[in-house]
């Protein structure tokens, strides 16, 4: 009892959030609940991206019922890969990645040969929800297909890799990149096995990862290191995260994004509840940063001033960056 | 942020005072006990009338029964005659019961019973008495001999209650010439009273003879007489051969006044003997016999006013509060990952109908079998309600299996099963399938096995039998714990697998 006493005051004094005071003191505070479905849905996210001016995969088209699916050759078009997902979807389930066409058919990301009349069949299963949760009926997406930047080829394991920021309040408060591993089956979700690494908020530096709940220097599978890699664009990433206030008006999101080797970076989707392994990977407590920018806002709102995404990354640049390398 | 934060405190502190007085109220005004062991005394007094009829005259008796006015409240009174009318009426305060026959022959044998507790509720009833009466006529050396007797006594007196203890006390002296000529050579009790009584009446001081029967367990006795006088609040009892005062706890007030106890009419020898025993009562349902017996009822807004069959459902739903406390606890405080926020709850309940053991042993099984049934529907793609149905079919088609398999093997528990909620079992194979398969077997095993945990264990304190005595009885309780659960809800703490799962940050502090 004593050792969890010691334990909890430990953790209080590095700042560590935990799950009762992220939804306490964050998520029910800064998240109205009108505005989840603008990031539940991944059309209405991408709308009001595009039209806010932010960087996302293009959208090639939406099927939202059965007789839609006859269009689906007019919205591929001539090319040869893209991506078709639920719009509710979670877990990644109901995505169909197509990299290349064969022989009249389509090949996908991980070598699959399927007709035409299967991705039918999928969009099909899509559209009666069989991948959202809850079972509503569901839009399916279709859009341009990422391609991770080389950057990350030593440092994951299939799938692609994607950097999550947390934003509140339109400032980004920690940032880790998301590294899929043999274990987390391409995906990159932490709690299916996938590695955090925490990333510097000033300079794009990555630090140490954590793995299932520990901290880890090296890739599991590649044995590569995971710390010390450099970013590319990493402002880009920090302003592009910053804006997805104005964009969705939640208070306290997790931004998901990815570097497309041509696009740069582009963003995949918001979440409303973002986890808190985020600490782990970055090694520091999220509560005394979101404190930092509470006070922030407190000092802005009394003076009456609003910073743009452009001043409120250069202050958490400078508040939380640039932090020393550590040893071992 | 801050005024919702004092609103909130404000809410907690109303409901949880408004839930604390009110069950205070319960316990120290009302007097509801707050075990359901808590017993009470029963008293069972039996009088046995015993006389010889003359053979040819009618039969008349009249006997005193308790009035049952202030301290004891009778639940149950029977008369027991043969062949005799039973009437019962007041006469100034005391209570008669006449039996009558037209003819009886021989040795009579009639009984009276009656079963009584104490009262529950503490209010006290106004009484009227009188405060002054007339002398009673006294002459020659009597009446010299009284007066010399209360000369002293008015002297060392200083209220009635005084003068009344100190005339018994020298009535008591017998060694004072007075009190032998007053005594005449009887000094039986009743005599010394009738002396105390005269002495009194000549101060104007009213006193009354009291009999009394004692409240002891299988133990002869007859009835014991006290003295008493209303000092214009309440009556003051006197004990006539010490001048103690306070009537002891124990004592029965049976009748007032200078009357003999029976009477009989065409009957001679007459006799009653009295045989006393106790017994115990769980408390509250003393209480409610108390309560149909009077007009005190305290206990008609209370759950128990309800009938039966619907008492016995509200006891299992003001448990379902405590219930979801256990999860709530579990899930917020400690972090145990349940499925669902109330499926533990309901698992919990559905164990009362099979038992804890054999209930998990159920939900194992069928769970795992559904569970296998559900990934071969997931092969088929079908869309969720019609598989939700297919599920729930085959929950039942295997709810019903295993009740005819037990019962072929004489195993009557499997019956119980059919009671089994087969929603809850089909939710749970449904919630868990989505777990496995977005968060792989490990976390949904993990998820299954706490839920279980935790229906367990709120099952375990939803069965507490004192427990759900306890809050079916003052089910005012119940605010507070919304103030806990309140309170709850802006808890920011760690949960305690959270201090295990951070448990890497201390590592790296070493």
């Amino acid at each position: 009892m004593f050792g969890f006493w010691k334990t909890w005051k430990a953790l209080e004094a590095r700042g560590i959030m935990g799950i009762n005071r992220r939804n306490a003191d964050y998520v029910l505070k800064y998240n109205k609940r009108s505005l989840y479905p603008i990031v539940d849905d991944k059309i209405i996210t991408k709308e009001r991206a595009l039209a806010a001016g932010i960087h996302v995969p293009e959208m090639y088209g939406v099927i939202s019922t059965e007789k839609e699916i006859d269009k689906l050759d007019e919205i591929i078009g001539g090319r040869s890969d893209f991506v078709i997902k639920p719009a509710q979807g979670a877990g990644g389930d109901g995505i169909l990645v197509v990299a290349d066409r064969f022989e009249g058919r389509y090949r996908t990301v991980s070598g699959k040969i399927i007709s035409h009349e299967e991705i039918e069949h999928q969009i099909s299963s899509i559209l009666t929800g069989l991948y959202s949760l809850g079972g509503h009926r569901d839009r399916a997406l279709i859009e341009y297909r990422v391609v991770p930047d080389q950057i990350f080829k030593s440092i994951s394991y299939e799938g692609v890799p994607d950097i999550r920021i947390i934003v509140l309040m339109g400032y980004p408060v920690m940032a880790m990149l998301r590294l899929p591993t043999r274990q987390s089956g391409g995906k990159a979700n932490l709690h299916q096995g996938a590695i955090g690494v925490g990333v510097d908020l000033a300079t794009g530096l990555t630090l140490r990862g954590t793995w299932l709940n520990n901290i880890i220097t090296k890739h599991p599978d590649t044995t590569n290191a995971v710390d010390g890699v450099q970013l590319p664009n990493w402002d880009g990433f920090m302003k592009l995260a910053a804006g997805c206030y104005e964009l969705c008006g939640l208070g306290y999101i997790g931004v998901d994004m990815v570097l497309d080797q041509e696009k740069g970076p582009l963003i995949l989707e918001l979440n409303a509840r973002p986890g808190l392994n985020i600490q782990i990977a970055n090694d520091c407590g999220l509560t005394l940063r979101t404190h930092a920018v509470e006070a922030r806002l407190e000092a802005l709102n009394a003076a009456g001033v609003t910073e743009t995404p452009e001043e409120r990354v250069k202050f958490v640049q400078e508040m939380f960056g640039h932090i020393p390398p550590v040893e071992g | 942020m801050r005024s919702l934060t004092l609103h909130l405190k404000i809410l907690i502190t109303i409901l949880v005072v408004l839930g604390i007085s009110v069950t205070a109220y319960q316990i120290f005004v009302l007097g509801i006990p707050v075990t359901e062991d808590a017993t009470d005394d029963l008293w069972n007094i039996d009088a046995k009338v015993e006389f010889v009829a003359n053979p040819k005259d009618p039969v008349k008796i009249q006997m005193f029964v308790p009035p049952l006015s202030r301290d004891f409240v009778s639940l149950n009174e029977s008369f027991i005659s043969n062949n005799y009318g039973v009437s019962v009426n007041r006469i100034d305060g005391n209570r008669k019961v006449t039996w009558s026959a037209r003819r009886a022959k021989g040795n009579q044998t009639l009984y009276y019973r009656l079963v009584l507790t104490k009262r529950y509720s503490g209010e006290k009833v106004k009484v009227k008495g009188p405060t002054f009466r007339d002398s009673i006529a006294v002459e020659g050396p009597e009446k010299i001999a009284a007066e010399a007797l209360l000369a002293p006594i008015r002297q060392h007196s200083a209220d009635v209650e005084t003068f009344i203890t100190e005339a018994i006390k020298r009535t008591n002296n017998l060694n004072d010439d007075n009190v032998k000529l007053l005594l005449a050579g009887d000094p039986s009790t009743p005599h010394k009273a009738k002396i105390v009584e005269l002495l009194l009446s000549i101060a104007h001081v009213p006193v009354e003879k009291v009999h009394t029967i004692r409240l002891v367990a299988d133990q002869p006795q007859t009835p014991e007489l006290w003295l008493r006088s209303f000092n214009g609040n309440d009556w003051l009892y006197f004990n006539p051969e010490t001048g103690e005062q306070g009537l002891p706890a124990d004592r029965l007030l049976w009748w007032t006044g200078d009357e003999n106890l029976i009477t009989v009419e065409g009957g001679k020898k007459a006799m009653v003997t009295f045989s006393l025993n106790n017994s115990e009562m769980n408390a509250i349902r003393l209480a409610k016999l108390t309560d149909e017996n009077t007009d005190a009822n305290f206990l008609e807004y209370s759950l128990y006013g309800l009938p039966l069959q619907t008492q016995q459902t509200f006891m299992i739903m003001v448990m379902i509060p405590i219930g979801v406390l256990v999860i709530l606890i579990l899930r917020n405080l400690i972090g145990l990952q349940t499925l669902g926020t109330f499926t533990p709850v309901l698992i919990a309940l559905a164990f009362r109908e099979t038992q804890l053991g054999f209930g998990i042993v159920l939900f194992t099984i069928i769970t795992a079998l559904g569970l296998s049934l559900r990934s071969y529907l997931e092969h088929l793609k079908l869309q969720m309600l019609p598989r939700l149905s297919v599920v729930l079919t085959f929950v039942v088609v295997l709810i019903a299996a295993i009740s005819l398999f037990s019962h072929k093997l004489g195993l009557e528990r499997g019956l119980s099963v059919a009671l089994f909620p087969m929603v809850i079992l089909t939710m749970t194979i449904e919630r868990l399938s989505i777990t496995w398969e977005e968060r792989g077997a490990n976390h949904a095993l993990k998820v299954a096995i706490g839920t279980l945990f935790a229906a367990s264990l709120a099952h375990l304190i939803m069965s507490v039998p004192e427990l759900i005595y306890f809050v079916f009885t003052f089910p005012a309780i119940l605010l507070i714990l919304v103030g806990f659960m309140l309170a709850m809800g802006r808890y920011r703490g760690y949960r305690l697998t959270e201090l295990v799962r951070f448990k890497a940050f201390l590592k790296a502090d070493r």
